[in-house]
């Protein structure tokens, strides 16, 4: 009984070190050039600032919103509920991690679209999905949710409702205390957020 | 040389013979590897049940179902939930399961449990056990078959940590409920 | 025949099922043969008079986890296909502990209660029947519990990223934990009360 026990300890401790001399291999899942091309190209990659805004106020919990800019403008100004992985750190092992969940949706936002994109170029050549960039960025969000203006009375009614849902969202955030909006059913452009998420067949390994 | 045969045969039948444990667990290192290598996914337990479940509560009272934020991640229009690969793995598990037992001999109804306790205590710890690993297994999304075991084939954090936490967990309780054993 | 087959489209989906009852009578026909119907057996590894459970788990562990990396190594099979449960920190461990609590209580977890229900004991029916109850009950307070549900998610994140090592360097220090585990488990068994179940 013994010898058969020592036997198996050294086949066990050969197959373990065994393991110990293959090379490093970082096969990292790049997608290939024309796919690449083919997704830079797709505008549906571009999420409005209304739609994000939309979402945030509902706190939808599929919506990653990821600020891409340095720490130090990170903290003087960020969108609320977003959070700050900027563009040299996006590769680390953890903000990796986070990018791989499919079930979330990843937004980029910098100041305007320059940043976000390349950290969106970036993502998707490193295989990630799901990925996409606020369109306009934080310059566009800060003049239409915080310095949104009231449109003139001949303006079509969709504007009206579009300003009205801004103000809502910005005393969501900022509890501005001058404007007193009842929010209109948000603009009949927004996507209607069917909390029906993807992964409808095992859910998981249990 | 008939001697040792005849006590082979005696310990096959008589429920007592277990196969060594260093051979079950190669055996059923193979096995999860084989699903591995043919499904990519790992062998599951619980997941079955919670398809049950939520099948049930589906036919049972549907809108509830569907404004459920829990029910509603499973149901999808084109198919039942059972219709899953964990709920035919279970069947098969129940059927492995029943075979061994036909071949050494345990098939017998009874309730096993410690002479400190009655049968009756054991019957109860059983249903409170089994209730508080459901809710377990669905907050750590894996019971110890497709968190731990599985988790541990592919080196994944969330299986490892709910493996150690399951052990911990239990060795500890197991202590504090030492009369339910020994 | 690179692995993993079903997602490489090796084999046709339509077998899926029937492949999935096949590994199950093999996985449950394992479990039953090795004792894992019995729960005083299951327990012994609490105690130190039974480690059958140590021995197959981590046996098993290390099995398949040798084989996915040897073959992935070789090129046989692509380990990146294969399904990561994604971690959620607070409920993973939460989970883990509140299982921990019912394994103690009733002697079982999923899988050998089916191989219990299948031999005819009645204490793993009655537990399989409060899995049913606690999941049902789970359900029903999800929107108590969904936030620390779906909190502080990392993704698949491995085992081996999270320690900060390589691959192999993991693997090759848990097979030897396992094995100095084997080795202290019969150390400790012999040191140990018999108990008869």
């Amino acid at each position: 009984m013994n010898k058969r026990y020592i036997v198996l300890t050294f086949i066990a401790l050969a197959v373990g070190a065994g393991m110990l001399f293959m090379p490093e291999t970082s096969r990292n899942k790049e997608i290939n050039p024309q796919q690449l091309l083919n997704a830079i190209d797709d505008p549906s990659r571009f999420l409005s600032t209304d739609l994000i805004t939309d979402r945030l106020v509902k706190k939808d919990p599929a919506l990653l919103l990821i600020d891409v800019r340095p720490e130090t403008q990170f903290k003087a100004f960020a969108i609320p509920g977003a959070l700050n992985v900027p563009l040299d750190s996006l590769l680390t092992p953890s903000s990796m991690a986070m990018l791989s969940n499919k079930d979330v949706d990843k937004v980029f936002y910098s100041n305007a679209d320059a940043t976000a994109d390349q950290a969106w170029i970036i993502a998707k050549r490193a295989g990630f999905e799901t990925i996409f960039v606020m369109q306009g960025g934080l310059n566009k969000w800060f003049n239409d949710i915080v310095k949104a203006e009231e449109p003139a009375a001949t303006e079509p009614v969709e504007q009206l409702a579009r300003y009205q849902f801004r103000i809502g969202a910005r005393q969501h955030f900022f509890g501005s205390p001058e404007v007193k909006a009842e929010v209109v059913a948000p603009p009949k452009k927004a996507v209607q957020i069917i909390k029906k998420p993807v992964e409808a067949s095992s859910g998981g390994g249990c | 040389m008939t001697k040792t045969a005849n006590k082979m045969e005696k310990n096959r039948r008589d429920g007592s013979f277990y196969i060594n444990p260093y051979l079950g667990g190669v055996l059923l290192g193979l096995v999860l590897f084989g699903t591995y290598y043919i499904t990519g996914r790992g062998l599951g337990a619980s997941g079955a049940v919670k398809s049950t479940v939520v099948t049930s509560v589906n036919v049972v009272a549907p809108e509830h179902a569907m404004k459920s934020g829990y029910y509603s991640k499973f149901l999808s229009d084109d198919s039942s939930p059972m219709n899953n690969w964990l709920v035919f793995e279970v069947l098969g598990v129940l059927a492995g399961a029943f075979l061994s037992g036909t071949i050494y001999g345990r098939l017998k109804f009874k309730v096993e449990h410690s002479p400190k306790i009655t049968s009756r205590h054991r019957l109860i710890a059983a249903l409170a056990g089994g209730m508080l690993f459901g809710i377990g297994s669905q907050l750590a999304r894996g019971c110890t078959s497709g968190a731990a075991l599985s988790g541990m084939a592919v080196l994944s954090a969330s299986g490892i940590v709910t493996m150690l936490a399951i052990f911990g967990s239990a060795y500890l309780f197991g202590w504090i409920f030492k009369k339910l054993w020994i | 025949m690179t692995g993993p087959l079903i997602p490489m489209e090796m084999i046709p989906e339509a077998w899926n099922n029937v492949i999935a009852v096949l590994l199950g009578m093999a996985f449950g026909f394992t479990l039953e043969a090795s004792g894992f119907s019995s729960s005083r057996k299951i327990m012994g590894t609490f105690f130190g008079y039974d480690f059958v459970v140590l021995r197959v788990f981590f046996t098993a562990g290390i099995t398949a986890m040798s084989g996915i990396i040897y073959f992935d190594y070789m090129g046989w099979m692509d380990a990146s296909m294969l399904y990561i449960n994604p971690y959620y920190v607070t409920s993973a461990i939460v989970g883990g502990i509140v299982m921990g609590g019912g394994f103690a209580l009733g002697g079982f977890c999923p899988g050998t209660s089916f191989c219990g229900v299948a031999i005819g004991k009645i204490d793993a029916i009655l537990f399989t029947a409060g899995l049913f109850i606690g999941i049902f009950i789970f359900s029903e307070f999800y929107p108590v519990l969904s936030t620390m549900y779906n909190s502080e998610n990392l993704g698949d994140l491995k085992i081996y990223e999270m320690l900060g090592m390589r691959k192999t360097v993991f693997a090759f220090l848990l097979v030897l934990a396992a094995v100095g585990m084997f080795y202290g488990a019969g150390f400790i068994e012999k040191k140990v009360k018999k108990v008869e179940y």
